[in-house]
């Protein structure tokens, strides 16, 4: 569905808006995130849960899902794993554990954040315009293979484009996943060759 | 004098961007690596006189290339071009001995700047 350019392509621009992200995420937290090579996959919808639950390791997660729309449509999931909740409240520095309510709060935020940062720079390289709809909780504490099941996602294959941030003095780290239906791939391959024509 | 210039990037499409990015009117001669190890090996077999280097890479990072460098007394200007845009990524490499940091997505007029200031390029 994308040719080779266009993934390579779209990985060093989706590694870009990783950076762009990861500093945003760095001051929020006052700590060093360390960041890994983006991985741009395109997936079957039966074999999306799979990914996702090896995306993470298993466990449990916490999901929450933020759709962008515009010149590019899809929706972005932000993973977080199952130590995030301590971890969270000792970041910010308070002394008891969050409640239940604080914590997803805190999640929303991370997730508009890192989503905001990272696709808002993959946007600004294509020349394309993005907007975004507020972060939901999707899912909380679920098995990762439980996510995505291929009888709830509307599309039968979707790009999927994975960062990871780390901080590196705690344990906190979440993945950012990016899920585009099959039309908008195609859309975006045909971003993709304009930004190559441009600088290549 | 041609200029020995090795381009370290994961990315092929990154090492491309990069080299479009070099001054027109300079003799150089480039290799590529597309990780650490690759970068080191290419480093020791030959004359490296200018290194762009990556950070985020598999099979070794750009800051242990750094450190590498440094414990064998290194002998190339090093330039790190990465998209870690976070201040104390470009502390650390500043620290590590590169001479300079420069953002991604890549600025062909801040790389000549860099070049023209340590004489690279006249």
């Amino acid at each position: 569905m994308l040719t080779q350019d266009q993934q390579e392509a779209l990985q060093e621009i989706a590694n870009i808006g990783m950076g762009q992200a990861g500093a945003s995420i760095a001051q929020v937290f006052d700590q060093f995130v360390q960041l890994s090579i983006p991985r741009i996959l395109i997936l079957d919808a039966d074999d999306m849960a799979g990914a996702l639950a090896k995306l993470v390791d298993g466990g449990q997660i916490t999901a929450v899902r933020q759709a962008f729309h515009s010149h590019m449509r899809g929706e972005a999931i932000v993973l977080y794993g199952e130590q995030r909740c301590n971890d969270l409240a000792d970041l910010m520095g308070y002394d008891q554990k969050l409640d239940h309510v604080a914590e997803i709060e805190l999640l929303l935020d991370v997730t508009n954040i890192l989503v905001g940062a990272c696709l808002g720079g993959i946007a600004e390289q294509l020349f394309i315009d993005i907007g975004f709809s507020a972060p939901s909780l999707m899912a909380d504490k679920v098995p990762a293979d439980a996510l995505l099941r291929a009888e709830d996602v509307s599309w039968s294959s979707a790009l999927l484009v994975e960062v990871n941030f780390r901080l590196e003095k705690r344990s906190f780290a979440c993945h950012l996943v990016i899920l585009m239906a099959e039309e908008e791939i195609r859309a975006m391959g045909d971003a993709l060759d304009r930004f190559l024509e441009d600088c290549l | 004098m041609t200029v020995s210039v090795l381009v370290v990037d994961d990315s092929p499409m990154a090492r491309k961007m990069l080299i479009r990015s070099l001054p027109s009117e300079w003799d150089v001669e480039i290799t590529q690596a597309a990780n650490g190890v690759e970068a080191l090996a290419a480093y020791r077999t030959g004359r490296i006189d200018v290194m762009f280097l990556d950070l985020t890479m598999p099979d070794m990072s750009g800051y242990k290339v750094l450190e590498t460098l440094r414990s064998e007394d290194l002998n190339c200007l090093v330039v790190v071009v990465s998209a870690d845009v976070q201040p104390l990524a470009r502390e650390r490499v500043l620290g590590l001995g590169a001479i300079d940091f420069i953002k991604k997505p890549i600025d062909a007029q801040k790389i000549e700047a860099v070049l023209r200031q340590y004489g690279i390029v006249v």
